[in-house]
């Protein structure tokens, strides 16, 4: 709960990290690029909200954690998909599929 | 819940460093990714730093998602909650008041309830304690409660000790014990030697009661006092130990003291005195026919085994068979066995035995004691759910009041479940509150129903963690019942309609909601009222149950054994004194009878009837010794034959001698003689076939209340006190004039006969009114809880009432400038009103009917389903209620429709 003080809903950002860990682990930062990547920029992830979200997961036990040497040499905190996590993250799939779908037809509706 | 774990403080600081090292490592490498792509160092720390949004405000997120938000709101909320009652005092304390109420309450009661019921003794591992029982045809004679054995049967048992590590027996009575000063009556234990090593008791000073005393009857004389009468009574005096005091008048040395909190087998009536077995008879204890220790036939001691560890009950008893069955078969050629038919004989064959566990000892008053308490119980839990639903009523009342507070907060991001949780949190602080109130007021509660109590025996009040764990999860569904309602409420309240409609739709759903608790409000009072309606019938009918006068009426209870009185010239002082009492100018009349009358206790007996035809009694009768004259003393009525006169006295100086005449009870007759006249019929005391019959009935007495006052009419038979020995006993003395000047007159009588013999002098109504005491306890408490309940339930409805009013002001405005009247107006309230009392009733009737099991056994004269009662409760409540509603009523009559519609 509390409050999102991003424009992304809360759940949208859950959402984009379990598909962005789906992949293959990692960390935090890695996370943040992944997705500007893959979104060809077009979301500008708030750093500061990416980190309670990733706690937040961890404590819902759809993330574990493990402290690894990165691709620079120094150790970083890589974060990968529980089998919870990737249960979760289908689950949030479908839902978004299915609010997109209303929301196109909706807007499909006057055309 | 696993979350809390997080709280742990090793592993708070170990996520703590972690935390850092990981978002050291983001912002790290964003700075380096920055600086590769051109920009200067400072600006790319500058950057990141704005792209972080607040590095503090990150790590407080991230602490929040570990637990520390779930607990830091809680302490938001409390202080928040904290501000909200000092700001409303009044529903403070109201809340606060009716919570600690019931919890002192039902505390105090749990705290009774717990020490009756659940302690355990306090010797060595009371668990493996047994008590035996012989069950069936035991051809004993025994006087008292439970099972009781004879000292040779506790004897054998103590050689059972592939079953047993070690066996004791005990018999509870009251000694008068002297040291020196005026002898007191001190209640004792008279116990087999192993008793204090069996159970594992150390002594405080000296040496206790050991094997050595239980050798020749007679020979040990010893006492061991208790802890509590030493320090109170001897002013803890060690120098105690080898003086020679005085028990029942005989010489006896104190060897020891017992260690504090010993209190013996009995956890109700303690004992303040050990003596040997070996000493029964010296210690005058029971009746001459019982003291005859190695009589088999004389059933008087309690037994006790130790279970052997590792033996299971199961086990001791089959264990025990062997023994048993010889025992059986060798008892009919032992000394003093009855003679008996062929077929009393197989009934004896085929008795049994049993043994129980008695981890918290054993005690006749215990059943007695403990469902009054029952009762109160019930009372107390159900004043309790009364206030916490009117605690309820009165969160919801505000929670309306506040519901755009809640709306807002929603709107701008709250919870729905953030905000039924600080509603709880609130609702468990007044719980909380209230429970330490209550929990500070319950030893005066107890005390108070102590008080009240007919055998208070020892128990004093404890707050232990028990008693503690109760009260906290009484507060604990105390707030949860206040709280979930408002709580629920929240998650009704539809967001937008109640932010753009200014409130008043939101809270409709909290009316109904409040109209449903104030109705269960009325129910539990009403279930209340209506005990207290019983309870006070059932006072005033015991009260209507003497039978006889008591005004007047005075007891002179003398005891000269106590002063070393034998028994032929004990019987010469009782005959003394009686004539000393009939002299008194003050003095009415004054007769004699054995025991006191509305103690609770009666001997009884099994009789054989002789009239045309000779047939056995098919239960026991009463009995009782009266001398001449005592009907007319106490103004019992005589309603055919005679009274005992002079001619059945037995002469003065001549032996006892064999009951002579009778005079029966009116139910006796009717139960054995139906229409034929029983005076010339002839009784014999016995059931057996060679019961002689030679005791002629000479008269027949009304029935009157002879044990307790709730005697219904048990058969009685009067025997002449004179026949048998006569050296104790109750002189009942009807005087003129004031009790003072009687009762110095009377002391002196005795006096002159002996100035040294204990006289016990007591006002008639005094204990009529100690024999009513649970009585008067139910019908006040009671009466009490039902007049809280009702203010309790009448504040409940005023408030829902005038809510109502206020919320339908418009409507009923409207309604009026349509034409309709101000008593159409009145209606409309007051038919909300019906409708919750109404409710109420249909609750609380199979409400009543379920709790009936409770009380019915207190009751007396009516039962549970008794209609005037029901009605006057009911119209009490319906008319308490509709006052409360009349002047929320009143206000909507009087609303102006032009003010109302303007609004």
């Amino acid at each position: 709960m509390g409050t999102a003080r991003f424009p992304i809903p809360q759940g949208t950002l859950d959402m984009l990290i379990l598909k962005v860990l789906s992949l293959e682990p990692a960390h935090g930062y890695g996370i943040a690029q992944r997705v500007q990547q893959i979104s060809r920029e077009a979301v500008q992830l708030n750093q500061g909200s990416l980190y309670p979200a990733l706690h937040r997961l961890e404590q819902k036990r759809w993330l574990k954690s493990e402290w690894r040497e990165s691709e620079t040499g120094r150790e970083a905190k890589f974060y990968s998909l529980t089998r919870a996590g990737a249960r979760q993250l289908a689950v949030e799939k479908e839902t978004w599929d299915r609010l997109t779908t209303a929301v196109q037809l909706i807007f499909n509706e006057g055309q | 819940m696993w979350k809390l774990l997080n709280l742990l403080p090793g592993r708070r600081q170990r996520m703590e460093r972690e935390l850092e090292r990981e978002l050291r490592y983001h912002i790290d490498r964003r700075v380096d990714d920055l600086v590769r792509s051109g920009v200067s160092e400072t600006d790319a720390r500058r950057q990141v730093a704005i792209e972080f949004g607040g590095a503090l405000q990150v790590r407080e997120d991230v602490q929040d998602a570990w637990v520390w938000r779930w607990l830091s709101n809680g302490q938001r909320d409390l202080q928040y909650a904290g501000r909200l009652l000092r700001r409303n005092p009044t529903f403070a304390a109201t809340a606060l008041l009716s919570i600690a109420l019931g919890i002192a309450a039902s505390t105090a009661v749990f705290s009774l309830i717990d020490q009756v019921l659940f302690r355990r003794l306090p010797v060595r591992e009371p668990e493996a304690l047994v008590y035996f029982n012989w069950k069936g045809s035991t051809m004993q004679s025994g006087y008292g409660y439970d099972y009781l054995s004879s000292y040779p049967l506790c004897r054998e048992l103590q050689e059972q000790r592939h079953v047993f590590d070690g066996v004791i027996c005990r018999y509870p009575n009251t000694v008068s014990f002297s040291s020196g000063q005026q002898p007191q009556q001190v209640r004792a234990e008279v116990v087999s030697g192993s008793y204090f090593n069996v159970l594992g008791i150390q002594p405080r000073l000296g040496r206790l009661i050991d094997g050595s005393d239980d050798v020749s009857p007679g020979g040990h004389p010893v006492v061991v006092i208790g802890e509590t009468y030493w320090r109170n009574n001897l002013a803890g005096d060690p120098t105690v130990i080898g003086r020679r005091v005085l028990v029942s008048g005989y010489p006896m040395t104190v060897i020891g003291i017992a260690p504090a909190g010993f209190i013996g087998m009995d956890p109700l009536q303690a004992a303040s005195l050990w003596m040997p077995a070996t000493m029964a008879v010296q210690a005058g204890n029971v009746d001459a026919y019982w003291n005859q220790l190695m009589n088999r036939r004389a059933a008087w001691l309690h037994v006790f085994g130790r279970l052997k560890p590792g033996v299971t009950l199961e086990a001791a008893k089959a264990g025990l068979e062997p023994w048993f069955r010889s025992m059986l078969a060798n008892e009919p050629s032992t000394e003093g066995f009855p003679k008996v038919t062929s077929d009393q004989l197989q009934r004896f064959f085929s008795s049994t035995f049993d043994l129980q566990f008695v981890p918290t000892g054993l005690s006749s008053g215990r059943r007695q004691f403990q469902r009054p308490l029952w009762v109160i119980m019930a009372g107390s839990v159900i004043l309790l759910l009364l206030a916490s639903l009117n605690v309820a009523g009165l969160l919801l009342a505000r929670g309306a009041a506040r519901s755009r507070e809640f709306t807002t907060r929603m709107g701008i991001g709250a919870s729905r479940g953030r905000i039924a949780g600080q509603l709880l949190v609130e609702s468990a602080l007044i719980a909380l509150a209230g429970s330490v109130l209550g929990v500070m007021a319950a030893p005066a509660v107890s005390r108070v129903i102590l008080f009240f109590l007919p055998q208070t025996g020892d128990v004093a009040v404890r707050i232990d963690v028990k008693i503690l764990t109760f009260a906290f999860m009484a507060s604990s569904i105390t707030a949860l019942v206040c709280g979930l309602a408002p709580a629920l409420q929240t998650r009704r309240t539809p967001l937008v309609a109640s932010l753009t409609d200014r409130s008043r739709v939101a809270a409709a759903g909290g009316v109904r909601l409040r109209k449903m608790l104030v109705a269960g409000q009325l129910a539990f009072t009403l279930v209340l009222l209506i005990g207290s309606g019983l309870f006070v019938q059932t006072l005033a009918r015991l009260q209507g149950n003497l039978g006889f006068d008591s005004d007047r009426l005075v007891t002179v209870s003398v005891d000269p054994a106590s002063n070393g009185y034998a028994e032929p010239d004990g019987e010469r002082v009782m005959r003394q004194v009686l004539q000393r009492l009939q002299a008194i100018p003050g003095v009415e009349r004054a007769a004699v009878a054995n025991s006191s009358m509305l103690t609770g206790g009666m001997a009884s007996s099994m009789v054989t009837i002789e009239s045309d035809r000779r047939f056995t009694a098919d239960r026991a009768a009463a009995r009782m010794r009266v001398g001449p004259g005592f009907f007319p003393t106490i103004g019992a009525q005589v309603i055919a034959g005679r009274d005992f006169d002079e001619r059945d006295v037995r002469p003065a100086g001549e032996k006892p001698r064999a009951y002579q005449s009778v005079i029966v009870s009116e139910s006796f007759m009717r139960r054995y003689f139906k229409d034929q006249n029983p005076i010339g019929a002839h009784i014999g005391m016995g059931n057996r076939p060679d019961t002689k019959t030679t005791i002629e009935i000479i008269g027949v007495v009304k029935d009157f209340s002879r044990r307790t006052l709730r005697d219904e009419q048990v058969e009685t038979i009067f025997l002449q006190y004179f026949d048998s020995q006569s050296a104790d006993g109750t002189f009942y003395v009807r005087i003129r004039g004031n009790a003072e000047s009687a009762f110095s007159a009377i002391r002196s009588a005795v006096a002159q006969v002996d100035p040294q013999v204990p006289v016990t002098l007591g006002v008639f109504d005094d204990q009529i009114e100690r024999s009513l005491r649970t009585e008067r306890m139910l019908a006040s408490l009671s009466s009490a809880f039902g007049t809280l309940a009702l203010l309790l339930a009448v504040i409940g409805l005023y408030g829902v009432m005038a809510f109502v009013v206020t919320q339908r002001t418009q409507e009923i405005g409207l309604r009026m400038a349509l034409g309709a009247s101000r008593s159409a107006a009145v209606w409309l309230i007051l038919r909300d009103a019906a409708a919750m009392i109404a409710g109420g009733t249909l609750i609380a009737l199979p409400a009543a009917w379920a709790l009936r099991r409770f009380v019915e056994s207190e009751l007396f004269g009516v039962s549970v389903l008794h209609a005037p009662t029901i009605a006057v409760a009911a119209a009490v409540l319906a008319l308490a209620g509709f006052s409360a509603a009349l002047r929320p009523a009143w206000r909507a009559a009087t609303v102006n429709p032009t003010d109302a519609l303007r609004m």
